[in-house]
């Protein structure tokens, strides 16, 4: 007798709690992307501190149910040298078919990857918005067959309007400054070498001499041979782009080697907070791109202060990634807003209203062209926005655009 | 380019000799050295960082730990398979992998886990700024080049390594424990290595992937230079050095592996045994 109220306790503990817990819809969201690396890592707290706020309203609206956020973070390790893409897609398609993931954000890494993706996410009609792969091919592939890859939006900058940013400090320079010798330096990936093409062909077309272009494997950690050609030739301006953690070599051997050109572009060790207590004094007037405001407190932009405010709040720590942290937060926004809009969890009427999106975000106004590609621009209360700050004296000093600038370009001291 | 060549050239020298010294001395292709390297460089990082110990005492822990777990190797799996070469080069391989990939899993990927220089700044010679770092690269590399050979040479345990280098069943009638010897020439390599990476690393920050670079790296010099060979190792070091040089100079600098893989192409197809790997003297193996 006592063995069965016992048994029967314990059935009936098991089926109150396995009924409670199916009771409560979640809407998962998947994040495939490198969780190892610091775009990555930092796009997942972003986007888990939107999916804490939304579910502390209540969650989201669809239809006259109010359903929670779920997030699974699967890492796909494809930022990292040597893994192939087809290991990426696999993490994809086992988010898909095993967590039922709704929607994913973050995402790829590496363009090369997030190109083989779509085809995934269209095949299981998943929507995707993407905040770390840059390649302007993503347009180019969306934009060959609306229909099939309508499912894919970028909810970041590319290639094509990071090279605009980085065009803007390079006009200041010569202008203030004179400059008109660069060497190029770019990590040899498909975002990467299109902001270097595209900037080659600027500089040539803008009557700068481009001592020579280099493209360094992912994982490089020497830059000498690159450095002494620049030296040699007497050039003004470095213009490096890389997002791989060995890039802060590049630093260091820039100041060991005594290169005399200033140091521009987007170094990813360089866009935080904790790139002074690394590297100190060494990076006293480089001018560093921030591919979308908003990771770190602008004033003249509320939304930014805001969001920053939160996410120190909630992590403990502020966020040193100047690319796709602040985008993730927004991209949970975007997807519950547009849901809500659809009334339904429908993907072609939510994909519908995400393209009809049009709202504030932490990035600044979010709207998507035809090619599911964030618009950007220089004021970030009429488009998304980046922008280009120098480090002075430990501080992070926004110089461009005008619009949310709180300082001017300033030729470093020790430079002649 | 001459001085940075130089510097090449040593670096490449330094992570060789370890590698070199392991399969001269015991014939074993130790194929875990690349992971050794990184791993060393991560001991390192977590004594100065979380233990908080002076740099130098955790650099002198860290050779001893790698050099203990390298004698270990040898003793619980080389042991085993000794003499099978396939088999030891997959099980040093295996070991390889697995060192990096629990590296990598552990999410040890980002530009904080690098080691302070010894001593900052840089010096102009020839023109050419060079951090001293590099200077202390090229000083200690050839300081472990005149210890090997007096170690070699004028102790009793050296006098061992290059007797059974030389023939093992002859050093075993004399009372040398050939297993002993190995398993000594695993644990030295392996502290060679870790002493290379100490000396390497401050240049640039420990990274799961180097792992497999300077494998590639230890074995192109070895190769080229003979397998075993000291004296073949400084030839190739040189040779592979100012080729890297000039390439990522004159060419792009992403083809400076391919260096290393074509030299060994090269060495393969016209000399085998490598430039001085025909000789196989006593003194040229160790």
């Amino acid at each position: 007798m006592k063995k069965s109220v016992v048994s029967l306790f314990i059935f009936l503990s098991f089926f109150l709690f396995t009924f409670s817990a199916s009771a409560q819809q979640y809407i998962t969201l998947g994040i495939p992307t490198s969780l190892k690396l610091i775009e990555g890592h930092e796009g997942q707290k972003a986007a888990q501190l939107a999916i804490e706020e939304i579910n502390a309203k209540g969650g989201v609206k669809v239809g006259n149910e109010k359903m929670l956020f779920k997030l699974e973070a699967l890492d796909i390790r494809d930022g990292e040298p040597g893994v192939p893409v087809s290991e990426a897609l696999l993490g994809i398609e086992k988010l898909i078919l095993d967590k039922k993931i709704y929607a994913a954000v973050v995402g790829n890494f590496r363009s090369e990857a997030l190109l083989a993706a779509m085809d995934i996410y269209s095949k299981y009609k998943v929507i995707n918005i993407g905040t770390i792969a840059m390649t302007p091919k993503f347009q180019e592939k969306i934009l060959s067959d609306k229909e099939k890859y309508k499912y894919s939006f970028r909810g970041a900058l590319d290639s094509k309007y990071a090279s605009g940013y980085v065009q803007s400090s390079m006009k200041f320079l010569n202008k203030e400054f004179g400059y008109n010798k660069v060497y190029i330096a770019t990590q040899d990936v498909l975002w990467a070498n299109a902001i270097g093409s595209l900037m080659e062909k600027w500089f040539k077309d803008n009557g700068w001499t481009v001592a020579a272009f280099d493209k360094y494997p992912v994982g490089a950690t020497d830059f000498s041979a690159g450095l002494m050609k620049a030296k040699s030739a007497g050039v003004q301006v470095i213009m490096a782009i890389f997002d791989m953690p060995t890039s802060g070599i590049l630093v260091k051997q820039w100041k060991s080697m005594k290169v005399p050109a200033l140091l521009t572009g987007f170094i990813s060790p360089l866009t935080g907070s904790k790139a002074w207590k690394t590297f100190g004094q060494d990076i006293e007037g480089v001018l560093e791109s921030v591919w979308e405001i908003g990771y770190f407190p602008i004033k003249a932009y509320p939304p930014s202060v805001k969001f920053s405010a939160a996410y120190v709040k909630r992590w403990k720590e502020d966020i040193q990634s100047g690319h796709g942290a602040a985008p993730a937060y927004d991209t949970v926004y975007i997807l519950a807003n547009a849901i809500e809009k659809a009334g339904t969890l429908d993907s072609e009427k939510v994909v519908k209203a995400i393209e009809e999106t049009d709202m504030a975000g932490v990035v600044g106004r979010i709207k998507f062209d035809n090619g599911h590609q964030l618009i950007f621009g220089d004021d970030p209360k009429q488009t998304a926005c980046g922008g280009v700050f120098q480090w002075r004296k430990g501080k992070m000093l926004l110089v461009w655009p005008e619009s949310i600038a709180s300082d001017k370009i300033q030729k470093p001291a020790w430079m002649k | 380019m001459f001085v940075y060549g130089l510097i090449n050239s040593a670096v490449l020298a330094l992570m060789a000799l370890g590698f070199n010294l392991t399969f001269g001395i015991s014939g074993i292709a130790n194929f875990a050295y690349g992971a050794i390297y990184v791993v060393a460089g991560f001991i390192t990082w977590a004594f100065i960082n979380h233990l908080n110990l002076p740099y130098a005492v955790s650099a002198i822990l860290t050779i001893i730990i790698i050099g203990i777990f390298g004698a270990l190797v040898y003793k619980f799996i080389i042991k085993r398979i000794r003499g099978l070469v396939i088999s030891e080069v997959i099980a040093t391989f295996g070991i390889s992998i697995i060192l990096l990939e629990l590296l990598r899993f552990i999410g040890l990927i980002g530009f904080k886990y690098s080691l302070p220089v010894f001593i900052d700044g840089s010096v102009e010679i020839l023109g050419v700024y060079v951090d001293i770092q590099r200077l202390f690269i090229i000083g200690l590399g050839i300081l472990v080049i005149i210890s090997l050979y007096v170690f070699t040479h004028h102790t009793k345990t050296g006098l061992a390594f290059r007797g059974i280098a030389q023939e093992e069943h002859t050093s075993l009638s004399l009372g040398i424990n050939p297993d002993r010897i190995a398993s000594l020439s695993m644990g030295m390599g392996s502290a060679l290595g870790a002493f290379a990476a100490i000396v390497i690393l401050p240049l640039g920050t420990i990274t799961v992937d180097s792992g497999y670079d300077v494998l590639i790296n230890a074995l192109s010099v070895c190769i080229v230079g003979g397998l075993g060979s000291t004296f073949g190792v400084i030839i190739a070091s040189f040779i592979i050095g100012y080729t890297q040089t000039i390439t990522a100079m004159y060419l792009a600098p992403h083809w400076t592996m391919i260096v290393s893989l074509f030299a060994i192409l090269v060495i393969l197809v016209i000399k085998p045994s490598g430039l001085l790997g025909h000789q196989k003297e006593l003194e040229e193996r160790v």
